[in-house]
């Protein structure tokens, strides 16, 4: 048996409906092509769910995957993706955490785990090793997210823990998955897939070893990606290493992109009283002069920020706190009470469900009453008022019991739930494809906002994460990788279809290969840009970059050139692309909530901004151009598929008559 | 003489140390391999690194009946021969750390023997939750912090 490096070497197979586990070799091939992670969980989905699938139903799968260089000592490097059919858009749907249970599955022997079915009570999955069991769950269910980790940690000697909460159980559709209480695959209702499923928790403890196909060379890849990181710009400010995601909150603001009282505005005038400044003053429970936050594995970026409210009526409420979920209980609802944000953000996560999309639904409900298209009749008679941070709590807790008219709307996330209001209503809702966006106003960002309507997951900014426009880099790098200078600034469209392309690419190898999003994007010490800016201002010495092709290829043995890895990332992102085609997906779907194009920004830094429409256009036709798809349709070209040697993939879309 | 020091205020919990340490000493990365261990309390947010004090009066070496346990002069390690170790775990009973492990797939013990005077550990550690520093540095340094938290207090008491 031919050894294979890096990974672990197997897949887990859980039938959750015969209640029987088993392991077997990781598909080589598959491996090879997709690498793992996203990429792999992407072609397996395409492969086991078909267009009449049902979200909710036993045939749906869920797809845990682990990457290459997990757990590797390479940094940045702990990340986990979780992928399924999404019931809350209907169309692909995963989430990547960062979470120790990602190198921990590798150690207990595991690439991946594919759970199939639905088990008739519920059980969690118990992995130790070889030791792999569906145990009765009977007695956690119902149980919140920080319960059921304190009992299975208990239970089985400091397990890692991934656990679905009473929202996922309550089928709110944006369930999340938590692991280790506070690090959630949060997004596209991934938690309520597998408390469908009757699955409450996975549990692993791994024992095992990796190894590496050429340790000298890849000690000296991830070496020199240490010191890319250590050397780069953006890093050596420590902005992210000290604040944590947080720091994007006066960021934002700054910028003109916060969102604020549901998308409304892009500038939040209480901003500073939810910032990563107060957030360190005010909770911070770590006291050394730079804080040190708690990390992922390997991860010198350390960007989780924990802290405790320690007075009020809140006092007591403790855990992670990250910018999403701030601007989402904060900005987006109008609310400046930092406590009330911090202690949403942790009910939600007990709860187990999308702190975003829970956010973005209240904040909806907020603008529809202002607005007069809903009354207090439809929310119970809750004062939600953006504002009024009681409103929001109370709003939080009867979402995820799905109590009254607004718990049952409110469970729908803010698409279904406007849709099943009024045609007039899904105007105030902020989402592409059914999921909503995150935080960040694509007016303000015009790279971000472009990358929202073209994201396989539907409104999203981790498929490309262009921060590259925020940072400002100078314009020759710009036109240097995208062959236009505006691609640098955040207000400008030119070269922005590249650079979001670019992106893509580069971002779906992150996803598959176990590695974060700030090492793609965010720090931009990741090949070929540190080669770039040392050209562009002149710098002595050596350059350090981190190489992923280096990286991969010394620990895999494979030979990947970084050509090949964008190759790579083509093929993942046309794989899920075919998924959503099959599921209806046209290029109708790929643009921006109307608000953008319509509604100018009324005050702050992006004052008078407005998507574009004609701009809009033009990108996504360059777009489709670079993608190889079909400009009229957004189908996928044959010669696509072909050259990324995808023949399976054409063959189902040629028989479906969905191939241009 | 320099001493490898823990310090669980400086520590994210990303781990790279145990990585680090089991890739060095065993070209594998494996954390039930390594010679240090970050213990970590999520719901808390405290993450405790611990490893090998490698102490005055170590009683791993006092409790080993063969000696394969011995000082090490140049750079006072506490250094464990697995050819003398006859396995009889005595050392691994003694230790308060839990510093000594056990590779269960060679049946011979383990401990940290400061990879010779260069601990890969320290290297890997950004932000020095684990340092390799001269002891009397550690003693100045914590008598200079007391003071600073005495004298901030005093400052508070009066007013300032």
């Amino acid at each position: 048996m031919e050894k294979m490096y890096a990974y672990a070497g197997k897949t887990l197979k859980v039938d959750l409906t015969r209640g029987k586990v088993h392991s077997e070799r990781l598909d080589k091939t598959l491996a090879r092509r997709f690498l793992g992670g996203r990429g792999l969980n992407g072609k397996l989905l395409f492969d086991m769910v078909g267009p009449e699938v049902d979200p909710l139903s036993p045939d749906n799968v869920l797809l845990v995957a682990s990457g290459p260089i997990n757990g590797l000592l390479g940094l940045t490097t702990g990340r986990l993706d979780v992928t399924a059919l999404s019931p809350l858009t209907g169309i692909f749907g995963n989430s990547n955490a960062g979470t120790n249970l990602a190198p921990e599955l590798k150690y207990a022997g595991y690439d991946n785990i594919i759970i199939t079915g639905r088990s008739e009570k519920p059980v969690y999955l118990l992995i130790e090793d070889d030791h792999v069991e569906l145990v009765d769950a009977s007695d956690l269910w119902g149980r919140g997210i920080f319960e059921t980790t304190d009992i299975l940690k208990e239970r089985h000697d400091d397990v890692k823990v991934g656990a679905v909460g009473p929202a996922a159980e309550n089928q709110v559709l944006y369930g999340s998955i938590i692991f280790d209480y506070w690090d959630a695959a949060g997004r596209a209702g991934m938690g309520t897939v597998m408390a469908s499923k009757n699955l409450k928790a996975i549990a692993v403890s791994g024992t095992g070893s990796l190894e590496v196909a050429d340790p000298g060379r890849y000690y000296e890849a991830i070496q020199d990606a240490w010191l890319a990181l250590m050397n780069d710009l953006g890093f050596k400010t420590q902005e992210h290493s000290v604040l944590g995601t947080a720091v994007c909150v006066g960021w934002g603001n700054a910028q003109g992109w916060l969102p604020t009282r549901n998308f409304r505005e892009s500038y939040f005038e209480d901003a500073d009283k939810i910032s990563g400044e107060e957030f360190r003053d005010r909770f911070s429970t770590k006291e050394a002069p730079i804080p040190a936050g708690r990390a992922c594995m390997s991860c010198p970026n350390r960007c989780k920020r924990y802290g405790i409210i320690r007075t009020g009526k809140y006092a007591g409420t403790r855990g992670n706190i990250e910018y999403e979920s701030i601007a989402a209980f904060g900005s987006k609802c109008g609310v400046s009470d930092f406590d009330a944000v911090f202690h949403a953000n942790m009910i939600a996560n007990d709860y187990g469900m999308d702190a975003v999309s829970c956010g973005n639904m209240i904040a909806t409900f907020m603008e529809l009453m202002e607005v007069g298209l809903i009354d207090r009749e439809h929310v119970d008679g809750l004062d939600l008022r953006f504002g009024n941070a009681d409103a929001m709590v109370e709003a939080i807790h009867r979402i995820a019991r799905r109590e009254g008219r607004l718990g049952e709307l409110g469970g729908l996330g803010s698409y279904l739930a406007t849709r099943a209001i009024s045609d007039e209503a899904t105007y105030y809702t902020s989402n592409v494809k059914g999921m909503d966006s995150i935080a960040c106003d694509p007016r303000g960002a015009k790279g971000f906002g472009f990358a929202y309507a073209v994201a396989s997951r539907g409104s999203d900014h981790l498929r490309a994460h262009p921060v590259f426009e925020m940072i400002k880099l100078p314009p020759e790098v710009g036109k240097e990788l995208f062959g236009n200078e505006e691609a640098v600034n955040l207000r400008k469209y030119g070269g922005k279809a590249e650079m979001i392309a670019w992106h893509e690419e580069l971002g779906a190898i992150t996803d598959s290969i176990g590695s974060c999003r700030f090492m793609h994007a965010s720090y931009y010490a990741q090949y070929p840009v540190p080669e770039i800016l040392h050209r562009v201002f002149n710098m002595k010495g050596e350059v350090h970059s981190i190489k992923y092709h280096e990286w991969i290829s010394a620990a895999t043995g494979w030979d990947i050139s970084y050509e090949e890895l964008l190759n790579i990332g083509k093929r993942i992102i046309n794989v899920e692309r075919a998924f959503n085609l099959r599921r209806g997906i046209r290029r109708k779907d790929d643009t921006l909530p109307e608000r953008f194009f319509r509604d100018k920004v009324p005050k702050g830094p992006a004052k008078g901004e407005v998507f574009s429409r004609k701009m809009f256009k033009k990108l996504l036709d360059r777009y489709y151009e670079l993608r190889g798809w079909d400009l009229k349709t957004g189908l996928i070209k044959k010669e696509t598929l072909q050259q990324l040697e995808l023949d399976d993939v054409l063959e189902i879309l040629e028989k479906e008559g969905l191939v241009v | 003489m320099k001493k490898l020091v823990f310090n669980s205020d400086l520590c994210t919990g990303c781990r790279a140390c145990e990585l680090a340490c089991s890739f060095i000493n065993e070209g594998l990365f494996s954390p039930s391999k390594s010679r240090i261990r970050v213990v970590k309390f999520d719901r808390e947010g405290v993450d405790v690194p611990t490893g090998c004090e490698h102490c005055e009066n170590a009683p791993c070496e006092m409790v080993c009946p063969v000696k394969a346990i011995y000082r090490d002069e140049d750079t006072w390690a506490m250094i464990l021969d697995p050819d003398i170790c006859i396995g009889c775990k005595r050392c691994m009973i003694a230790c308060p750390f839990g510093a000594i492990g056990f590779d269960e797939e060679r049946k011979v013990f383990f401990k940290c023997d400061l990879c010779r005077g260069d601990p890969e550990c320290v290297k890997w550690c950004f932000t020095k939750a684990v340092d390799y520093t001269d002891e009397l540095h550690v003693d100045h340094m914590k008598q200079v912090k007391r003071a600073r938290k005495e004298a901030a207090a005093k400052s508070r008491a009066r007013g300032l």
